[in-house]
Parts: structure tokens; sequence; C-alpha cells
């Protein structure tokens, strides 16, 4: 298997200036691959990470990962903190772009594409692959700007009203929202936040939806909406989730990966696999507690 | 320290229900003798029994519902717990059958016994509950599969055994013997045949979820 490796050193945002971010639209085309590999357990292969380490500076944070992520259904990501489930997920979308000491080794594919290429521009990357982050930030901009913010500056065409409406209702956000579009998407609440924040991210039509513990600040009244909302984005949306609560990544997603300390995959399949009868005695330990 | 307490409880869960299937099994063991010996005291003190049987019955499955609730169980603790829940079942309905031969003992009909006994198809059943608590308690799956092999034994015997009570009622009719007593008699007496065959499948349905509750084995629930 060889490796390409892709060490960066560049800072990119995802919130990039609208001049770059046009600009770079403009020079680089993200390809996407006309086959796709399928899962080993069934199911059109999306995303799909071949032998990918991950080091910062000298250390290892993810160790020859390889798993495929199936289209249009939800991959939890669980594991200790450190295992290196976040920095996988950041991979994805290239996020770890944004950090100095990070080094990619591996190929790790959208669509059959290593998203790693040269020719690959990483904020064109990130509107197919979309990301909502543990903690809500909406920009201190309106409701509807908060929304219309991804399209604006993606160039996107079309009718901006129908779209950012479009958005909301898919983020289970309209009903509360529709009659003050023009307040402070920070006036929201933190569950509505949080959806806002999934309607901004949708609102740009990305294929793959990463979510970064996105209920873990949330209360459980939020947090079953959020949850709820997830279940939808499935019917439209790969959706590739890092959750602490094993309880959560049990109720919602279709398949699961378990990293262990050291930055390993242990195990990835079926979410009811992996919570009735996983493989790994290790995997049993942890999801059952008995580590330590 | 709380996830070694859970453990814990998973422990004290497994030994209540495997005492529980023990008094069980000792109430069916009692009701076969009362009924083979027309013990009425021991019959008695079976039906009378089966009320703590229910009760206790009734506690560990709500043991079992606080597990799910509190501790959201997963994989093998996943599979224990929901295991015993089921078991429990199972465990409760063989007291039913127990104070169903029991019963039988006390009816003033049960003298119809022509020449089969169920002393042979109780001592089967009763091992195969005894087989089947002990794979359970030990995790032993060879042993699940074995008790699986006895019920069919069960099973084919007691098949055989309703074949003679109703030649023997065939050879009756024939002599004019047949009464509304003895009529009445064959029909507990078939009745008593089939709970016996029925505590052999709630010993088989045991050594299912055991199966399962050890390798995550479904080949005997089906």
């Amino acid at each position: 298997m060889s490796k390409n490796e892709n060490t960066i050193t560049t800072e990119e945002s995802t919130d990039a200036d609208p001049k770059t971010t046009d600009e770079k639209l403009i020079s680089t085309e993200v390809t996407t691959g006309t086959e796709t590999g399928r899962t080993a357990a069934g199911g059109r292969t999306i995303i799909e990470a071949r032998n990918v380490d991950v080091y910062y500076d000298d250390l290892r944070a993810l160790d020859d990962v390889s798993l495929q992520i199936p289209e249009g259904q939800v991959t939890a990501m669980i594991g200790p903190s450190g295992c290196g489930k976040s920095t996988f997920l950041r991979c994805i979308n290239r996020m770890n772009d944004l950090v100095d000491a990070a080094r990619v080794e591996g190929d790790l594919l959208l669509k059959n594409k290593n998203v790693y290429d040269d020719d690959v521009d990483p904020v064109a990357l990130r509107r197919r692959v979309g990301m909502v982050f543990q903690e809500p930030n909406p920009f201190p901009k309106s409701i509807y700007d908060n929304v219309a913010y991804g399209r604006r500056i993606q160039g996107l065409d079309g009718d901006m009203d129908e779209a950012v409406e479009q958005a909301l209702r898919r983020a289970a956000l309209w009903d509360e929202v529709k009659d003050q579009l023009d307040k402070s998407g920070l006036d929201l609440s933190g569950g509505q936040q949080q959806r806002l924040c999934i309607a901004r991210a949708i609102a740009v039509d990305p294929e793959v939806v990463l979510m970064d513990e996105p209920a873990s600040a949330l209360d459980p009244i939020a947090t079953s909406k959020i949850e709820d909302l997830i279940d939808e984005l499935a019917e439209e949306y790969t959706v590739v989730i890092v959750t602490h609560n094993m309880q959560q990544a049990a109720r919602i997603s279709d398949k699961t990966a378990v990293f262990l300390t050291g930055g390993e995959l242990i195990e990835f399949g079926d979410t009811e696999k992996i919570f009735e009868n996983p493989e790994h005695q290790r995997v049993e330990d942890y999801i059952t507690g008995k580590f330590g | 320290m709380a996830r070694e307490e859970f453990q814990a409880e998973l422990g004290d869960l497994r030994d209540a229900v495997v005492d529980l299937g023990r008094t069980v099994l000792d109430q069916f063991r009692r009701a076969a003798r009362a009924l083979v010996e027309g013990d009425d005291e021991t019959a008695t003190d079976v039906v009378d029994g089966d009320g703590t049987v229910n009760r206790r019955y009734l506690d560990l499955e709500s043991r079992c519902i606080d597990l799910f609730a509190l501790q959201q169980p997963v994989a093998g603790d996943l599979r224990f717990v929901a295991a015993s829940f089921k078991i429990l079942t199972d465990i409760e309905r063989i007291g039913d059958l127990a104070v169903n031969l029991a019963e039988h003992a006390l009816e003033k009909r049960r003298n119809y016994l022509p020449e089969v006994s169920v002393d042979d198809l109780t001592g089967i059943a009763a091992e195969m509950v005894g087989r089947a608590l002990d794979a359970y308690e030990r995790g032993d799956a060879a042993a699940c599969h074995a008790v699986a092999d006895q019920d069919d034994e069960l099973d084919g015997l007691c098949q055989r055994v309703a074949q003679l009570v109703v030649e023997d009622l065939v050879g009756r009719e024939a002599d004019h013997t047949v009464d509304d007593d003895l009529l009445a008699g064959v029909r507990r007496l078939l009745v008593t045949i089939r709970d016996v065959e029925r505590v052999g499948d709630h010993a088989e349905n045991i050594a299912a979820r055991t199966l399962y509750m050890v390798e995550a084995d479904e080949t005997l629930l089906y």
C-alpha cells in the first residue's frame, strides 16, 4: 500500500474571507471519482481511509487507520479522550491543515478521490464536507445571515430566501425562528444555536456532515432534538459523528468505529454488533467500563 | 468504583437467578414425587410455595429492569442481563407447571395411571432443568447444546407415553369399562404429560438464552 505524505503547514480557515474562498473555488475544483467501493457490511462507500497515520510533530495520533464509511448512513466514532477519533474526523475535511505540526500519511478518499491530493482545494472540500463543532458557534449575525453566509461565500446561485428556509427546515429550526430571522443567532438557546450551525452547514448542500460531539454541551431535551435531527439528516447526507456518549452512539448510528489509546482503530462495524457482541476483548472492556 | 459495584450486581443477579431456579426445580421434583406417591402433604406444600416463587421472580425481574435503566449494559453485560430477564420467565413458568402437577396429585382421580409412569418423564425434565441452570451459572455453551439434545429425547418419550395412554383407553372401551371418572383421569394424565414436556421446553429455553448470553449464538433460539 502506497503512502502519500502530506506535510501541512498552511494556515487555512473554514471561515475564510469571501474573497480568498471565491478565488480558490475558481482556481481549483474537487474532482469526484467515478467508482465507489462497497463497505464490508454493504452500502456504497463515500469515505475510505487507507492506512492513515497522523502525527503532531513526533506524536502519533492515528496509527494505520483503514475503514470504509458508507454513504447515507450515520457513522459514530467512539473511544477514550486522546484516542484519535476527533483527529480522524478532522482529517476528512482537512481541518488538521490548520494545525502547523500536523502531518497526515496514507490515503483518505472521498468518493475515490484522495482529499490530500495537490489539486484538491481544502475550502472547496469543506463545502462538500461540512462540520458541526462541540460548542455552538454561530456568527454574530442574524439568523438569516448565519445560514446564508456559506452560500454567499461559495457563490451559490438560486433563491437565497428559499435556500435559507429549506436549510432551517431541514435543521428542524424553521418553526421556531421563522418570525425572527433578523434576530441575532447569538440570542438563541444553546440547542437552537447548534441547530442553526447545522442549518449553516447544510445550507451549502454538502455530501457529508461531520459532527464533533455536537450535543455534549446541550441539555437532554436539546440533545434529543439534535439526535432526532441527525436521524433525519441521514436521509440526505452522510453523517460522521464523534461522541463520548456511547448510548448516543448506540441510539443514532448505523456503524460504529471504536478507537482506543494510541490512535488505533480497533473495531468498525454495525452498531448493533459493536454494542451487543464486539469482536475484540479490548472493545468489550471499553464499552462495558472494564478498563483501568 | 461504580462499575465495580455494577459488576458485583451482575454477580448477585446470577446467584439469585440460579437460586430461584433451584428452588423451582425442587418444587417440580417434589410435585412429581407427590403425584406418583399420592403424597398430599408434599403436594400442598408445592402449591403453597408458588406465591413465594412468584414474589422472588417479580423482584428479580425488577432488578433486571433497574440494571437496564440505570446501568445501560452493553456487549457481554447486555447479553447477560437480557438472557437473565428471559430465563426468569422460564423459571417462573416451570414453577407454575410444578403447581399443575401438585394439583393433579391432590385430585382424587389421580389413581388413573396405566402401564405408563410419569416418573421417567419428570426425571428427564428435572435433569434438563438442573443442567440448564448449571450451564447458565457456569456460562457453559457445550452444556446448552446437550440440554437441547435431551429435549428431543423427552419430546419423543412424552409422545410415546401419550400414545400408550390412548391405546389403554381404547382397550378399556372395548371392554366396556370406560366411565366419566376414567375419562377425566385420562384427560388429566394427558395434560400432565404435556406439562412435563413443557418443563423440558422451558429448560431448553434456558439453555438457548444461556448460549446467546455466552457466545451471542442464537442457534438454539430458533
